[in-house]
């Protein structure tokens, strides 16, 4: 996180790019639309409804791992499409560590089907995994757009996903009754301790929600709506706390590590190399959207797995554009946005590496004892990138072209 | 100011039979009395002694106890001294030196500037003998001017510190970490190598959190539990989980030559109640907060 902070002040000390330029390039409604988030979680976190939800779909389960596995896997999924996928990863990992501790199983299957999940349901949305938010702040596209363009592919995916998991893990997993016992005794009502700041909070989500569908509308960008929220939660919520919250709730590394990229991917701009590879994207597919689409989407998500795809999107976002402006063709352009979201989002599972709740998640095992291979997480992630990305092949054929 | 030049000769004595702490506190007092006006009469100075005695004992490791009465209006500083032949114990420290001092309820910066040099004496092993070995207050105000002994050092950390620290070393396992909590009531103890090193701290709270995994620090909000098996577990772990693996290293230190407000300011900065003291990375002695409030607010 520090080294992206260190690289953007050091392309300024080296005259890459000028102080102003660099600074410029901050996109502050990306950093101020994640602020807003943060604050809005914060307050929903101490409501306890997280952990009530997880506790309660475990128990629906009736403590059977495989069911407990799926209905994991989709309350991640969803949870991602609208908190995000490292929040929900954050919120999430601790509690099936402590359900697996209970049952006496192991809880390395869940938190990588878990970190899968929240990748894709981190898909559907705009607010649900910081590419799309990258790519829907820097482009023109909505809240709504996101939901119509890649939640369908997402769905299917997800349901096919389902499937993949009752094949792989069918047969491993046996739990006694009295370890069940044990998990089915958990009184999860008590950790709803303030209900009224519940439902508080609960329409004030709903209501960021409807206001991001209406941004046409409204004529508001993400991050107003986002801070309101989060600015009215807080002043709601315990006004002592306010310090603490704004301390130690707001994650700056996070923060800092954005505002350091785009100064990082300003230089790239600057020195030409994001021209270059564009007129060379474009050469390669003879400006044919479709081929560009296929490209994108396979490139996407190939490279979102051997690097962190956020970095990898920053820089893909003015090179998608530097296209769009060398095709001339605004049409055109939708299903290869559309591609590079759904390539970085989904490409992000391919291994341990590629997305950021990968590697919280699998930093949350590792200090709790559970050590989670790379080989380990991608045999399993591989195949279902492999899956996503041949769904999302066939989507954007079908729909697009 | 030299302390000899609060001393009076006829307030020092030698005491050679065997009395218990009330007949030569009574002593004292009828001294003190016989030479100095004291506003009020010498049963009610008594009953304050005791008083101050079983609130905490003005007794130091150096066999030393300094006994303390305030007085309102009082506006002055007079100071007893009785050498005993037979020590007096003072809930198990060996007593063989006690000096009464009365001071004005304002004068507690002079009067912790005495008790710094006192103890100051009851350290120095070369000068000890010698006072020990006078026969009047003459004898011991000369010793004390001819060694120099000031009174305007200010107390330090050193001075009021515990020495004879218990402390542990980090390949020990949680059991014997674990027995000494139990048996001695600690809550606190210093970690150091053979060498005694200071190498860190190791505390009831990391003991306990042995047994709550990192994971459920991370949920928050434990009601939901009941009944939670890892902190069952704890004790299966005592032999092979050892000291080196939960102690703390972050802990500030002080140095023995530091004022007792640096190390109040570091206790309440860090929220501890105590802290380690380390001279060139060897760990001297501990002071407690309950220590500083004892010896110096209470005094």
């Amino acid at each position: 996180m520090l080294a992206s902070l260190i690289g953007g002040f050091l392309i300024i000390i080296t005259g890459i790019v000028h102080q102003h330029e660099a600074l410029i390039a901050v996109d502050w409604n990306v950093i101020f639309f994640l602020i807003g988030m943060m604050l809005v979680i914060s307050v929903l976190k101490k409501t306890g409804v997280f952990m009530y939800l997880a506790i309660k779909t475990a128990k629906v389960a009736n403590g059977k791992p495989l069911m407990i596995m799926i209905l994991m896997f989709l309350v991640t999924a969803i949870l991602s499409a609208f908190l995000g996928s490292v929040t929900t990863v954050m919120i999430l990992v601790p509690i099936v560590l402590l359900i697996s501790g209970e049952l006496k199983i192991s809880p390395i299957p869940f938190i990588i089907t878990m970190v899968i999940a929240s990748n894709m349901g981190g898909a559907a949305t705009m607010v649900g995994d910081p590419p799309n938010i990258l790519i829907g702040s820097a482009t023109d596209y909505q809240f709504l757009d996101f939901l119509f363009n890649l939640t369908p592919p997402v769905v299917i995916i997800t349901i096919s996903s389902i499937v993949l998991i009752k094949i792989i893990y069918r047969k491993q997993m046996r739990v006694s009754n009295e370890n069940r016992a044990r998990l089915m005794s958990y009184r999860e009502a008590t950790l709803i301790k303030d209900r009224k700041l519940l439902v508080r909070s609960s329409i004030v989500l709903l209501l960021m929600l409807i206001a991001l569908s209406m941004q046409g509308i409204l004529k508001l960008e993400t991050a107003t709506v986002s801070m309101s929220a989060g600015l009215f939660l807080l002043l709601i919520s315990d006004r002592k706390k306010v310090e603490s919250v704004l301390t130690n709730d707001i994650d700056w590394m996070t923060i800092f590590f954005f505002i350091g990229l785009f100064m990082l991917v300003e230089s790239l701009v600057q020195t030409g190399f994001i021209d270059i590879t564009a007129q060379r994207i474009v050469a390669a597919t003879k400006g044919q959207p479709m081929m560009a689409s296929m490209m994108i989407l396979w490139l996407s998500g190939i490279f979102s797995a051997i690097i962190d795809n956020v970095p990898f999107v920053a820089a893909m976002i003015p090179m998608v554009q530097k296209m769009g402006e060398l095709m001339n063709n605004t049409n055109a352009m939708h299903p290869i946005w559309w591609s590079l979201a759904l390539g970085t989002c989904l490409g992000g599972n391919g291994t341990l590496i590629g997305a950021s709740a990968n590697i919280v998640a699998v930093g949350i095992a590792n200090r709790n004892g559970f050590h989670i291979s790379f080989k380990q997480f991608t045999i399993i992630g591989a195949i279902f990138t492999l899956n996503s990305l041949v769904i999302s092949t066939l989507y954007i054929l079908i729909r697009y072209f | 100011m030299l302390l000899a030049s609060f001393l009076d000769p006829r307030l020092i004595y030698y005491e050679k039979r065997i009395l218990t702490k009330e007949q030569v506190y009574h002593e004292m007092i009828k001294k003190i009395c016989a030479h100095n006006t004291i506003p009020i009469p010498q049963d009610e100075l008594y009953q304050l002694l005791m008083e101050r005695d079983r609130e905490s004992s003005t007794a130091y490791s150096t066999g030393i106890a300094i006994p303390h009465i305030r007085l309102s209006g009082f506006e002055d500083t007079v100071i007893g001294m009785c050498w005993l032949n037979n020590p007096i114990d003072y809930n198990g420290q060996e007593v063989s030196w006690i000096v009464l001092i009365i001071s004005d309820k304002t004068s507690s910066k002079l009067y912790l500037n005495i008790v710094a040099a006192l103890l100051k004496v009851s350290k120095d092993d070369a000068l000890m003998p010698v006072l020990r070995h006078e026969h009047d207050g003459h004898g011991v105000l000369f010793a004390l001017k001819k060694a120099e002994i000031k009174v305007k050092e200010n107390l330090t950390i050193g001075d009021i510190m515990i020495r004879d620290v218990m402390r542990i070393l980090p390949t020990a396992s949680l059991r014997e970490i674990g027995s000494v909590f139990n048996e001695k009531g600690y809550s606190v103890l210093p970690v150091t190598d053979e060498g005694g090193r200071y190498l860190g701290e190791v505390n009831i709270l990391n003991l306990l959190k042995v047994g709550i995994p990192d994971y459920l620090m991370m949920i928050g909000n434990l009601d939901f539990l009941q009944n939670y098996e890892p902190l069952e577990q704890l004790f299966e772990d005592e032999d092979r989980v050892l000291v080196k693996q939960i102690m703390s290293t972050d802990n500030e230190t002080v140095s023995s030559d530091a004022s007792i407000i640096e190390a109040v300011f570091e206790m309440i900065q860090n929220n501890k109640r105590s802290i380690c003291v380390v001279d060139h990375g060897k760990l001297v002695g501990m002071v407690t907060a309950m220590d500083i409030f004892r010896k110096i607010i209470k005094a």
